[in-house]
């Protein structure tokens, strides 16, 4: 009898737990189709559009060298990047984190990786060329983005040692809903992907404290390479974040956002939105976000 | 508050439109049942056969005729689909009002050569009823004097004959029953079934008290001719799943009208099982051919099932009726199988659907997994898989080598797709080369989706790794084994072509999955620890 009681309150617990998971569904039909208009979609699928209307909004970003669309304008690449060490090639319209370089420094007429991968400028030539044909895109034709590398304050430095470490906040009406912070791993060679092996560090909202962590699914408390505790911190600048953020979500039509936003050592800079944000944030933060949307929306109605 | 004023109008229109697409093929496919009696046990699906006749001669120069007969379409059987590959042969058919008679012929041949040919054969059962006060009726038209007549293996007027005749049948004037039981009873149970492929006429099978089924039926006919019934020998096959090379012989006694059939080898009195098919009627031989050419056939039977015909003929007969649009399309030479594909992509599409947004797989691209399986059918499932995973393999390995080269994406795409027709060419060569027929028909996979397949996969390892493209492949190929079943089954393509106005029916299941917000089964998976909750 006791048995029974125990396991139907186990249940009530799972129904209510699992009501509470925003499911791939109910994410697309509720919130990216009903908020964010098709027609608005570029403005956070191509980088270029993006970077323009939020600059013009007063939303600081990593700072543009160059962009290339066409093969002609590989003929000066050279040229264009003496006098660069410290830069990010990316595509203006990839996802995942694909198609990105992470130039740190010089070596000799060549270009030194992150990872210490020397790039000669054929090499870089042909990657930009692969960019523009679309290779790391889903549009055929594409747009290389040549921009200043973002510096990682200490502290994110040390919760992060392996490489630029970001913060996604989810907005939904202008009002944020859950956060992480995605710290790369060897797993995950230096990509802020959790599909790929990053670790994701749960953010509470109100405090920028990190709660929870999880690496390859299972929960963890220390960074699987360095060891280093990574709970318990709090992410610098984080009012200055959340503002960001909203300013962010403030100077776009897209009502439902992932916004990734990386801490320099100066104050937060915002590297992209994203219109159809994962839902892998609900198991690093151990809850789902249902509930925290909800209240969201009938904040926004209350407007 | 305009916005939801809209979103009310948006939800009245959409349990409209649902209502509609729910309602109007529930009220149609009613009206067709009940109204004009639709006949719903057509739709249950009836085996058919194709046989497969390979005949082979080894040639040393000189000039080599085939000779045999061609089974006709009757009442009780039908010949369709036939394919002739006559190799270095010509091909000479001719019919006459009892048998077709195919011949085929080549001057100086060398070496092994062969002639196939191949049809579908669907037969029905018959079984006759004889009445019990029928007599044996004295005389017949002229034109079945043949069939009373004594032939040389057919020797009626033997006195040993005619002796023991009158010891089965020792009653004067028999009743037509009465003595066609004791004839057919004395054969089956007294005469021993000797499994023997030579010639044996009426005289030697009584002698020796065995024959196999040629001395039989020449026994049989030579006893029914005696007593004024007409008989004719019947040569066929009995076509079971599997290859054979013997053939059978039964007979024929014309009974008011009607030639009914007895074969005293099975046991079959006035009935012949839906599996017997009919080649020549007559004291025939099948095969004929030049002498010392090594002659060798065999008959390769594979059993099949397929929608009734008479059902779907009877369907384009009455009004209201879809199925008079088959005739259109026919007419502007589009095939019906073709119409077929067509109607039950609507349903792979829906499978795919189901398992996308409510299981949870992911697949490549969601038509995918419902033209490859309509593209399988041509080939069966199991190829049909085999064949898209080689696509895969081959795209991926050419992207590796392709990549290494360094060459620009289109260029490499096009030679992607190159290699893909080219494998598909040697797969099918290969498949006619090794006897392999169903593979052979590879190069029918449309060339289309082998070129999206192609590039999809070839992007998708290059951006999101060869993990992920194992990882998909795998579950598009569970999608496409489900599509295989639901748009290969007979039922369901019966029930579409009877009635497409079920295909509202499927625009009604995705109006209603498209606003499906439940958590995918992968979903309970995926977020199980954050569902099940921490033991506490």
């Amino acid at each position: 009898m006791n048995a029974l009681k125990k396991f139907l309150v186990r249940l009530e617990g799972v129904r209510e737990r699992a009501g509470a998971v925003l499911s791939m569904n109910r994410r697309n039909l509720h919130y990216i189709y009903t908020r964010n208009e098709r027609r608005h979609f570029p403005l956070a699928d191509n980088k270029l559009i993006a970077k323009e209307v939020l600059m013009a909004a007063g939303v600081r970003m990593p700072v543009t060298f160059r962009t290339y669309g066409y093969f002609y304008q590989l003929g000066s690449l050279g040229r264009d990047l003496e006098r660069y060490s410290d830069f990010v090639i990316k595509p203006a319209q990839g996802s995942g984190g694909s198609g990105i370089i992470v130039i740190v420094g010089r070596k000799g007429r060549d270009w030194v990786g992150i990872s210490g991968k020397v790039y000669t400028l054929y090499d870089l030539k042909k990657h930009i060329s692969d960019i523009i044909f679309g290779v790391h895109s889903f549009d055929l034709g594409d747009h290389a983005i040549i921009e200043s590398r973002i510096t990682q304050h200490p502290d994110m430095q040390e919760l992060s040692p392996l490489g630029l470490a970001d913060v996604r906040i989810i907005m939904c009406d202008e009002v944020p809903v859950m956060s992480m912070t995605r710290v790369p791993s060897r797993q995950s060679e230096g990509k802020a992907n959790l599909h790929q092996g990053a670790i994701g560090v749960s953010i509470d909202i109100a405090s920028g404290m990190t709660t929870q962590a999880q690496f390859l699914g299972q929960p963890i408390d220390r960074h699987p390479d360095s060891g280093i505790p990574l709970l318990g911190r709090t992410v610098p600048f984080w009012p200055e974040v959340i503002g960001l953020a909203l300013r962010a979500a403030r100077a776009v039509p897209l009502k439902y956002l992932g916004v990734d936003i990386s801490i320099s050592p100066d104050g937060p800079q915002l590297l992209e939105i994203n219109v159809r944000p994962g839902l892998e944030i609900q198991n690093v933060n151990g809850r789902g976000m249902l509930p925290v949307l909800e209240a969201a929306e009938n904040g926004g109605r209350r407007d | 508050m305009a916005g939801s004023h809209s979103g009310g109008k948006k939800r009245a229109m959409y349990i409209a439109v649902l209502a509609i697409m729910v309602l109007l093929p529930i009220g149609v496919t009613m009206y067709k049942l009940y109204v004009l009696n639709y006949p719903l046990a057509g739709l249950i699906p009836e085996p058919v056969y194709k046989v497969d006749l390979s005949m082979q001669v080894d040639g040393h120069g000189e000039d080599i005729g085939i000779h045999t007969y061609l089974p006709k379409t009757d009442s009780r059987q039908s010949i369709e689909n036939e394919q002739n590959s006559p190799g270095i042969f010509a091909t000479e058919i001719k019919s006459d009002a009892l048998n077709r008679e195919a011949s085929w012929k080549a001057e100086n041949v060398h070496g092994q050569q062969g002639v196939n040919y191949s049809y579908v054969v669907h037969a029905h059962h018959v079984r006759y009823n004889i009445p019990a006060d029928l007599r044996i009726p004295d005389a017949y038209p002229a034109s079945l004097a043949p069939y009373l007549a004594a032939e040389p293996g057919i020797q009626k007027d033997d006195p040993q004959i005619e002796a023991e005749l009158r010891r089965i049948v020792p009653v004067e004037k028999p009743a037509m029953l009465d003595a066609l039981t004791r004839i057919h009873r004395h054969l089956q149970d007294d005469l021993a079934n000797r499994n023997f492929s030579g010639y044996t006429d009426a005289l030697t099978a009584l002698k020796l008290g065995e024959a196999s089924c040629n001395g039989k039926s020449r026994l049989f006919a030579a006893f029914a001719r005696k007593l004024n019934i007409p008989a004719r020998l019947v040569g066929g096959l009995i076509m079971q799943q599997g290859s054979k090379r013997t053939t059978h012989q039964w007979v024929e006694v014309y009974i008011s009208g009607h030639w009914v059939p007895f074969d005293t080898i099975n046991d079959h009195f006035a009935e012949i099982p839906a599996n017997f098919l009919t080649f020549y009627y007559g004291d025939l031989v099948l095969f004929k051919h030049t002498a010392n050419v090594n002659f060798q056939y065999t008959f390769n039977v594979t059993k099949k099932l397929m929608p009734q015909r008479e059902a779907q003929a009877a369907l384009s007969q009455s009004v209201l009726n879809v199925a008079n649009f088959y005739a259109f399309f026919e007419s502007i030479g589009i095939p019906q199988n073709l119409l077929k594909i067509l109607l039950m992509l609507p349903l792979g599409a829906l499978v795919t659907v189901v398992f996308r947004n409510v299981i949870g797989l992911e697949t490549f691209g969601t038509f995918l997994p419902a033209l490859i399986a309509s593209a399988a059918r041509d080939t069966g499932l199991l190829w049909g898989i085999v064949g898209f995973l080689a696509i895969i393999m081959v795209s991926a390995m050419v992207r590796r080598a392709l990549d290494w080269l360094q060459l620009l994406h289109s260029p490499k795409m096009a030679i992607m797709l190159t290699t893909v027709v080219i494998v598909m060419m040697a797969i099918t060569v290969g498949g006619v080369h090794f006897g392999l027929f169903e593979l052979a028909h590879m190069t029918l996979f449309p060339i289309a989706i082998l070129a999206i397949t192609a590039e999809r996969v070839a992007l998708m390892e290059a951006e999101q790794g060869a993990l992920k493209v194992v990882r998909i492949t795998f579950m598009t190929l569970i999608v496409i084994s489900a599509c295989y079943a639901v748009m290969e089954s007979f039922f369901l393509q019966s029930l579409i072509l009877a009635f497409p106005e079920l295909l509202l029916l499927v625009i009604a299941l995705n109006l209603w999955l498209g606003k499906w917000i439940g958590i995918r089964v992968m979903e309970f998976l995926r977020f199980r620890r954050l569902i099940m909750g921490a033991p506490a």
